[in-house]
């Protein structure tokens, strides 16, 4: 059981729950943009839902397939094909010997998932097969390797999880946070405007950090802090104003106004947000953040 | 919401970073005593994790020692809040009295560096511009004691200060493309050494052969928060030396 890339993607990787345990080392964690989408492509073919699985960008890489597979597709729309027929996204698909996989234009989104149920056998390093700036290649095999039957993940997935999913992800919401050390050194101006302006996503958006476009904030000290570990999600204020949020491929620590963290059940979210979206935000506290996590991830684990 | 909450009489705070992060902070100025306040709350941390898996990371830096974990196994196992609960841990764990506590000794890890100007790349303009002699500035560089603050910026990169003021000097305005590894910089009163090729803005004075980062698994940094690190001198013929073996 394997398939083949045949054609290049942009910017395509493997990418499972990330790396635990070594940030204190200066090791990115990496890891899923979207966990949500990642976590129900595996779910729906029955893999444990943080393995490893193909992240998408697009324009995404073609695969071919060299037996019976099931897959799943979730997250961006990027008008996925086999044999040049549409197939339905967040639903497992039978796919046979030779057949082709496409995506051929984005509707929604800036990260699609494939699944396949099994294990894509490819390289670890501390326990994770994420890596940052590892892209998929033109002609790369991967061995997909069957689950032992313990792992194999049960639970039926109901409809109004997939709904819900979409609904986080997709919804123009506003992208929620809760303050941190630096958000008592933003002036009364910035501070207002932060939460009531528009900022938009762009082309300086990848796995490590979107760089926002929006009105200029300002410290009422200088933008200097000592160093201290941030997370993914954290709202950094760059010395030039602009707002940059950290995202899965984040170095871990910075030394910049750090002034919230967004919290985890908007990260796929804003992860999703295509190049020039707006966005706004929102202030909200840790038991809300708990709460509203704890709901979607019991819809997974029983 | 970021409240300041004071622990009893320590000059600690808890405060939760986002969702899944809760950083301790020391109140205290940067000092012998604060580096030696890092490593206990980093070793109480680390014990309390031993029997408290959903704790994922535990990640010091110069002021602060940060916990990420892991919202869902925490409420699996525990009824309070998470930042409750890691106070409470604290006040149990205090009963040994943390101010008299004794955070572990390191030994001084020796670190050689070849100060040759084919490496050291900044040492002219550096004399220049501080008014003194290049061996001036590897005399400093070799007599300090330094203290690892925290790993970051790259695998294995560790921040270690203090540089004396007679050698330091901000980094370079536009960072350089390629900076080899194992060059050892200087910014601020900031010494390091990068681990692998990288782009980088720090002042290069030489180059050690040592391997600071090795990906193999049981290997990785070479240096940990908390350790001492002392540079000495070698001359070039060593430096070759010492790479090839």
């Amino acid at each position: 059981m394997s398939l083949k890339i045949i054609k290049k993607g942009m910017a395509d990787t493997i990418q499972d729950k990330g790396r635990t345990g070594f940030q204190h080392l200066g090791i990115q964690a990496n890891g899923f943009m979207d966990y949500l989408s990642a976590q129900l492509a595996n779910a729906l073919v029955n893999n444990p839902i943080d393995y490893p699985i193909f992240e998408l960008c697009f324009p995404a890489s073609s695969f071919s397939f060299s037996s019976d597979h099931t897959i799943c597709i979730t997250g961006a729309n990027f008008s996925p094909v086999i044999n040049e027929k549409s197939i339905e996204l967040n639903k497992p698909i039978d796919v046979s010997k030779n057949d082709v996989l496409q995506f051929l234009k984005p509707i929604e989104g800036s990260f699609a998932y494939l699944a396949i149920q099994g294990k894509i056998n490819a390289p670890d390093w501390l326990a994770s097969q994420s890596f940052n700036a590892t892209t998929l290649q033109q002609d790369n095999v991967f061995e997909i390797l069957p689950i032992l039957e313990s792992d194999i993940y049960t639970h039926t997935i109901p409809f109004n999880l997939i709904k819900a999913i979409q609904n986080n992800i997709f919804a123009p919401a506003p992208i929620r946070f809760i303050p941190g050390p630096a958000w008592n050194d933003l002036t009364e101006e910035s501070l207002s405007q932060l939460l009531t302006q528009a900022f938009h996503t762009t082309l300086q958006t990848n796995r490590m950090g979107y760089l926002l476009k929006g009105p200029l904030l300002g410290l009422t000290r200088p933008n200097q802090y000592l160093s201290a570990a941030v997370t993914r999600g954290t709202l950094q204020l760059l010395p030039n104003g602009s707002l940059m949020v950290l995202m899965a491929d984040h170095q871990t620590i910075g030394g910049y106004a750090n002034l919230g963290q967004i919290i985890l059940v908007d990260l796929p979210r804003i992860a999703q947000l295509k190049n020039g979206s707006s966005l706004h935000f929102s202030l909200t506290n840790v038991n809300n953040a708990h709460q509203l996590y704890q709901q979607i991830q019991k819809g997974f684990i029983h | 919401m970021h409240s300041n909450s004071n622990f009893q009489d320590l000059p600690l705070q808890f405060n939760y970073l986002g969702d899944h992060a809760i950083v301790i902070s020391i109140n205290t100025p940067i000092s012998s005593e604060s580096i030696q306040m890092v490593k206990k709350v980093v070793t109480l941390c680390t014990s309390i994790q031993k029997t408290h898996q959903w704790i994922k990371e535990i990640i010091p830096a110069y002021q602060t020692i940060t916990l990420v974990y892991n919202i869902h196994s925490f409420y699996q196992l525990e009824q309070t809040d998470p930042l409750l609960f890691l106070k409470n841990s604290f006040q149990s764990m205090m009963k040994e009295n943390f101010l008299t506590m004794k955070a572990a000794e390191n030994e001084i890890i020796k670190i050689p560096v070849c100060y040759d100007e084919t490496f050291g790349i900044d040492l002219a303009s550096m004399a220049t511009l501080k008014n003194i002699t290049k061996e001036e500035i590897i005399e400093s560089h070799t007599h300090e004691i330094y203290n690892v603050f925290c790993l970051g910026f790259m695998p294995g990169f560790a921040y270690m200060g203090t540089v004396n003021e007679k050698i330091q000097v901000a980094r370079h305005l536009a960072p350089r493309p390629k900076v080899f590894a194992g060059s050892v910089g200087i910014a601020g009163v900031q010494t390091g050494i990068y681990p692998t090729n990288s782009p980088g803005g720090w002042q290069i004075i030489g180059r050690t052969p040592i391997k600071i980062f090795d990906p193999h698994p049981e290997k990785l940094a070479l240096f940990k928060a908390g350790d001492q690190v002392q540079f000495y001198s070698i001359n070039r013929g060593v430096y070759d030396q010492m790479l090839a073996s």
